[in-house]
């Protein structure tokens, strides 16, 4: 195996992809650990390894003495080609076994474009795609992260789904898996068990049949599982492992630096975002525990720059507090501090220009709408006035580029709200005209992204603009934000098209992955592989069309292909909030002290965690 | 100044690291070794690290240079021992000198380089014919290889890069050893010679082959170190 690898490394792009051996990695011997986890990430090295909660994970199961857990990346089609011309199996980096010698094998399902590449690398390793078809000596084979809130398009293909976050439910899974297999039981009779531990959904329990629509026509259970399965939360969450010794990869990856997480959640309810709603409710990390962490990081790594990660960092109560002390003990070493996402308004730009010595790369806001109207409707909470002022200081203090964010296909938009768009970005750019000092330099970049309606949101039962529309949209906006010192990006409809069919679809949605898959979709989500041609091939093998699910409106009335998975969220909540969009009325963050009701400390029993022990009293049942 | 001339390794897995993430990992381990690394000035400071020549992906490299410049001084056994604790799988210092007063740059001094390339030897060819083939191949007065440039492919004769060319063979193994000119005046990677060798010379697969650099010189076969 090592000499034919070595041939195949000799010819392959960035061989360093397949190599390991980076520093912190973790090498066990095999034979000591009493069960073998596999964490694979369903695209390339570079991708899965700037992705924090595989570093969490594993630190989580390494730190156990009788566990042991190595990682495996979706091979470039390169090397795929190569692999399987030599006959080689997908194999791990750490001690190069094939993923079909592990006992675990857990997938991150972190984009809906990445689950042909699931399949694509149990294929690769020898491993029956579907459960049903696995043996005794077959991994178990379980998935978790954002996607698995609706991952009935991946129900057949995967053993257990977990719910919400992992680092304790991890060490569940692994202590049952051990006691199965010391008393010998049988596939199921584990499935069965993995079933009892909260946050676990196995798919095999539960039964379904569909209306036309899609939407839910009768739904059993097995008598022995639970009917709703509820996410998991950290209830502390300075209480959890960090990884502080994270892996560093020798190679440039997405996210070179180190990634210090300040916080879980976020409250702001932005209507369309599914993270809002499935890390509820927020818990902040005090300061110490991070500027002691930021400590150990720094010295393990030898990384440059520290990010402060979370869904909107500028919120987090302690950042200048923690900022500060970042500049204070860590400047004179040269390590930077980066804020990856910072909120349209005057005090993100302060906190960026105190921690930006250099002001090369370019300040990003995200407006999401280009009118007040639309703003309300997707309860944003970001003015107008707040972005001018957010671009002028920015403009101000040097930088000469700004990225501005929004999405098109929003519900109830109009032209007038692209109209707003567009002279949303001119404005930015006269501001930047009147203000900035290297004019020359400036530049307004406009990315418009499709809106995917997304389950467990208040917009789940939306449905998307077709195809043409967005096209059409697209055009509107490419004709006119254009000239010197304006830049337009958009995505391709067609793939935000099947994320929407994928995040809303059901289980008649498998056999379609798998011939997409078996036609050669790989590497969806990149415009180099992405074949919207053998989709469609796949869809019409079994009567459908892209956009089917997509494109449906479902009714408050109807259950829905994901309910019986619990974000914590109540979907009366989640009604409420729908309507309330469409009224244009806003909701209040939860921060403030003011409980909306969203139901998800009463039905987790968890409280929000803010800096210096605030808490907010939740409302126990407003609806 | 505080310039140190450093003698290190890069074997294994570290083959297949680019240049770049050579010149990372390096910065990463002083870091994490907490070496006083001094910068360049500017808006951008990186960290004065600069190297003899690059190493092409998947070649070994086992007497390779690089030099460093920190804000204090410090005993260069010291720095050995204290980078090499820090240094991932693959790459280890093997010796440091200070320089005192100017040495020339590495880059500037690096004039050529020996290689070994090794592979299992097929039944057809022994160490005879190896050698012949050889000797055949170095007879040439020119050797014509396509070069991929920025705009195309270019013809370029690499003959007068190839000093010497020799092999041998023991048990099943082939070697074939190369002097090649590198750095900024003439360069020859030791996977063209190889490639135009396989070509009429030696029916052999290119990528079957292991590379591993041997040695960099300056002008006159002079060592690195040489000079201060």
């Amino acid at each position: 195996m090592e000499q034919l690898l070595e041939r195949i490394l000799a010819t392959v792009e960035k061989p360093s992809r397949y190599v390991g051996g980076e520093w912190n990695s973790i090498s066990k011997k095999w034979d000591q650990a009493e069960v073998k986890m596999a964490f694979a990430f369903p695209d390339v090295y570079e991708v899965g390894m700037s992705h924090l909660g595989m570093q969490i994970l594993y630190k989580v199961v390494n730190d156990r003495p009788d566990a042991l857990m190595e990682r495996v990346f979706a091979p470039w089609v390169d090397m795929e080609e190569k692999m399987r011309a030599a006959g080689l199996p997908l194999f791990s980096l750490e001690s190069r076994r094939s993923l079909a010698e592990f006992d675990v094998v857990g997938f991150t399902l972190q984009y809906e474009m990445s689950f042909t590449n699931i399949l694509n690398m149990l294929d690769m390793a020898g491993i029956p795609m579907r459960s049903s078809d696995r043996k005794g000596d077959n991994p178990l084979v379980i998935a978790g992260g954002p996607c698995g809130f609706n991952p009935e398009p991946l129900a057949p293909f995967i053993d257990a789904f977990v719910l919400g976050e992992g680092e304790e439910v991890i060490n569940a899974v692994l202590d049952v898996y051990l006691a199965q297999k010391q008393q010998q039981c049988s596939r199921r009779d584990t499935l069965s068990a993995l079933a009892g531990v909260e946050g676990i959904y196995v798919p095999v329990f539960y039964q379904f049949e569909y209306k036309q629509d899609g939407t839910v026509k009768e739904f059993k259970s097995d008598s022995l599982v639970p009917t709703v399965v509820k996410k998991r939360v950290v209830a502390d969450v300075n209480d959890v492992p960090f990884p502080t010794r994270p892996i560093v990869p020798h190679t440039d990856v997405v996210h070179d630096r180190m990634m210090l997480e300040v916080m879980r959640g976020c409250t702001r309810g932005c209507r369309f975002c599914q993270a809002g709603t499935i890390y509820r409710p927020v818990r902040e990390k005090d300061p110490e525990n991070l500027l002691a962490q930021a400590e150990e990081l720094v010295r393990s790594t030898g990384w440059d720059e520290i990010s402060l990660t979370s869904l909107s960092s500028s919120d987090y109560s302690g950042i200048s507090e923690v900022i500060s002390g970042l500049v204070d003990r860590h400047s004179s070493e040269r390590i930077n501090v980066a804020l990856p996402s910072l909120r349209a308004d005057a005090f993100s730009v302060e906190l960026a220009k105190e921690v930006q010595r250099v002001r090369r790369s370019s300040l990003t806001f995200a407006p999401e709408a280009g009118t007040q109207r639309l703003r309300d409707v997707i309860n944003k909470g970001v003015t107008e006035e707040n972005l001018m002022e957010a671009v002028t200081s920015a403009f101000k203090a040097g930088w000469s580029s700004v990225k501005l964010y929004f999405m098109i296909g929003l519900p109830s938009e109009t032209e007038s709200d692209l109209e707003g768009i567009v002279s949303l970005a001119r404005r930015v750019l006269e501001a930047g005209r009147n203000i900035s000092r290297s004019k020359g330099r400036l530049r307004v970049t406009v990315s418009a992204s499709s809106f995917v309606p997304k389950s467990h949101t208040p917009f789940q039962w939306e449905p998307q603009d077709s195809l043409i529309e967005l096209q059409e949209k697209q055009r509107f906006l490419k004709q006119r934000i254009k000239g010197k010192g304006l830049t337009f990006n958009w995505h391709e409809g067609q793939v935000s098209m099947l994320e929407a069919d994928l995040a809303r679809g059901n289980r008649d949605l498998a056999p379609v992955l798998e011939r997409a898959w078996a036609l050669g979709c790989r590497f969806d989500g990149w415009s180099e592989c992405f074949d919207f041609s053998k989709w469609e091939k796949a869809f019409e093998c079994f009567g459908i069309k892209p956009g089917d699910y997509a494109l449906r409106r479902y009714s408050h009335e109807d259950v829905l292909p994901w309910d019986h998975l619990d974000a914590g969220v109540s979907k009366k909540y989640l009604a409420l909030e729908h309507k309330r969009a469409l009224d244009g009325v806003p909701t209040v963050d939860c921060r403030g002290g003011k409980c909306p009701g969203c139901g998800i400390c009463p039905s987790l029993e968890i409280n929000t965690q803010l800096v210096g022990g605030k808490s907010v009293e939740p409302v126990q049942d407003l609806l | 100044m505080n310039l140190y001339r450093i003698c290190y390794k890069k074997v294994g897995p570290m083959r297949y690291i680019s240049h770049l993430d050579l010149l990372r990992t390096m910065e990463r381990g002083s870091r994490r070794a907490r070496l006083p690394l001094a910068f360049t000035q500017g808006f951008n400071p990186h960290p004065r690290i600069s190297f003899a020549a690059p190493l092409p992906v998947g070649v070994q490299g086992e007497d390779e240079y690089m030099d460093l410049e920190l804000e204090s001084p410090m005993q260069a056994p010291v720095l050995v021992e204290r980078l090499n604790t820090c240094l991932p799988y693959g790459l280890e210092i093997l010796e440091a000198r200070e320089v005192k007063g100017t040495a020339p740059s590495l880059m500037g001094m690096v004039e050529q380089a020996t290689y070994v390339a090794v592979t299992i030897r097929p039944a057809d060819i022994n160490e005879k014919s190896l050698i012949s083939s050889i000797k055949a191949f170095m007879e040439q007065q020119e050797v014509i290889i396509d070069k991929k440039t920025k705009k195309g492919t270019k013809a370029k004769d690499i003959r007068p890069g190839i000093v010497k060319l020799s092999g041998d063979s023991k048990e099943d193994r082939l070697f074939i050893y190369m002097t090649l000119k590198t750095g900024s005046r003439e360069n020859v990677r030791p996977e063209e010679v190889l490639r135009a060798l396989v070509k009429g010379y030696l029916p052999l697969n290119v990528e079957d082959f292991r590379i591993t650099r041997t040695g960099l010189y300056a002008a006159g076969e002079r060592t690195l170190f040489a000079g201060f």
